[in-house]
């Protein structure tokens, strides 16, 4: 018998992984899933850090972009570049600006707390099959996305 | 057709909810953000957290008081320090009614989302289900992963596709439309035009001061509504999958075995 290991992000390739595994024979008895937990996550209340992903690196640079766009393209009226000109350079500087910050923040200030970046596995899943459905198990698995899979040969006491 | 009907009606919070219009859910926000967008324009505040209905009164109060009271001419007129021009363009029988609403919006919305947070809290442990498909004639929504990128290169394109990547029709359509009333008075394309021409005196003239400032804030908004809708929606997936997989799939007889890995 064998054991296929293989680690998943979380989409929905990976629940058309496991109903093409079943439509082939896998019963579900023999599917195992293990969603992972990625990171500790800080749960305060009034931490002022409560933005959309944890290290969300936009919320100061929209803020500062549309603050920095209001007062550059009101001055630009009087400026040589004109207003257009002066609410975009206002846009880009201040979102510069914000993103700056927010990184120098995730950076060094709150540096343990960061995700790790690109590609992470988020579930682990364990199928048990016959040694002859090994490689049409793991030919499933490869073919929807599985970050990385390991076959293990056991035998049957 | 939906995957869930909550007939009984039995739990005490729920964390999302995905209809036709939208999926709508409770999840933590920073207050200070909100307030923020608020006091960048009335409304996107309570926009941010899915209070439409208030919001768009607000949206719409904002429009046309600052309008009529000429705010934010006056607003282009102090930036430049022409305070004499600042004073003459604000029209005294709209301009005080301005201000209550205005701080009322920053602060309602910052209270609100404090509250909200707790009861995101409440609702993520109480764990309660909630329908996560939604097909009917008009439309289909399903919980799914989006680039977040993407959401903020449309909305930069044109505010409302963002949103509308992401299937918050709502805030799509009125954005959208919105955009369009902006960039028609402001004449602001009119400019763009001229300014490709090399013609930035001409650009400056032409555009309508009360009007333009109206627009940095809804580009802003724009970007920052969709881009943390669509990473939340992407959270709101992985939760509502892993609960899905714990659900279904650890049975109880499953054993892992020791032994050799193999090619």
């Amino acid at each position: 018998m064998v054991q296929v290991f293989s680690t998943f992000e979380h989409s929905a390739n990976l629940e058309l992984a496991i109903s093409y595994l079943e439509k082939n024979g896998i019963h579900k008895e023999n599917i195992f899933a293990i969603p992972l937990t990625n990171r500790k996550t800080e749960r305060r209340l009034f931490d002022s850090i409560h933005n959309a992903d944890g290290i969300s690196l936009i919320s100061t640079g929209t803020a500062l972009g549309t603050a920095f766009s209001v007062v550059g393209a009101s001055i630009g009226f009087r400026l040589e570049w004109g207003p257009i000109y002066w609410g975009l350079i206002g846009t880009g500087g201040g979102f510069i600006l914000g993103f700056i910050i927010d990184l120098y923040y995730y950076k060094f200030v709150k540096k343990n707390q960061r995700l790790r970046r690109g590609k992470n596995s988020e579930v682990i899943l364990i199928v048990d099959c016959e040694e002859t459905q090994s490689d049409m198990v793991e030919n499933i698995l490869w073919h929807h996305f599985a970050l990385g899979t390991a076959k293990i040969q056991y035998e049957i006491q | 057709m939906d995957n869930y009907n909550n007939t009984d009606n039995k739990f005490r919070r729920y964390k999302a909810y995905v209809s036709i219009a939208g999926t709508t859910q409770f999840h933590l926000r920073n207050p200070y953000m909100i307030a923020w967008w608020s006091a960048a324009f009335p409304g996107f505040g309570h926009l941010l957290l899915s209070k439409y209905l208030r919001g768009l009164v607000l949206f719409i109060w904002e429009v046309v008081v600052n309008y009529n009271a000429r705010i934010n001419l006056a607003m282009v007129h102090s930036f430049c320090g022409n305070i004499e021009l600042a004073k003459e363009s604000l029209d005294t029988r709209w301009m005080l009614m301005y201000i209550p609403v205005y701080i009322f919006g920053i602060w309602d919305s910052y209270r609100t989302c404090i509250d909200m947070n707790k009861v995101a809290l409440l609702a993520e442990r109480e764990d309660a289900p909630f329908n996560s498909f939604s097909i009917g004639a008009l439309e289909i929504n399903y919980l799914d992963k989006r680039k977040p990128e993407m959401s903020v290169l449309w909305s930069l394109f044109m505010p409302g596709l963002g949103q509308l990547h992401i299937h918050r029709v709502l805030s799509a359509f009125f954005s959208l439309i919105w955009t369009i009333i902006f960039l028609y008075f402001s004449k602001a394309l009119i400019a763009v035009q001229l300014l490709f021409l090399g013609n930035i005196q001409q650009a400056t003239f032409v555009l309508d001061k009360q009007w333009l400032l109206y627009m940095p804030s809804m580009w802003g908004f724009a970007v920052y509504d969709s881009y943390m809708n669509t990473v939340e929606n992407n959270k709101l997936y992985n939760w509502e999958q892993r609960a899905f997989l714990i659900k279904q799939f650890q049975h109880p007889n499953f054993s892992i075995k020791k032994g050799k890995v193999v090619d």
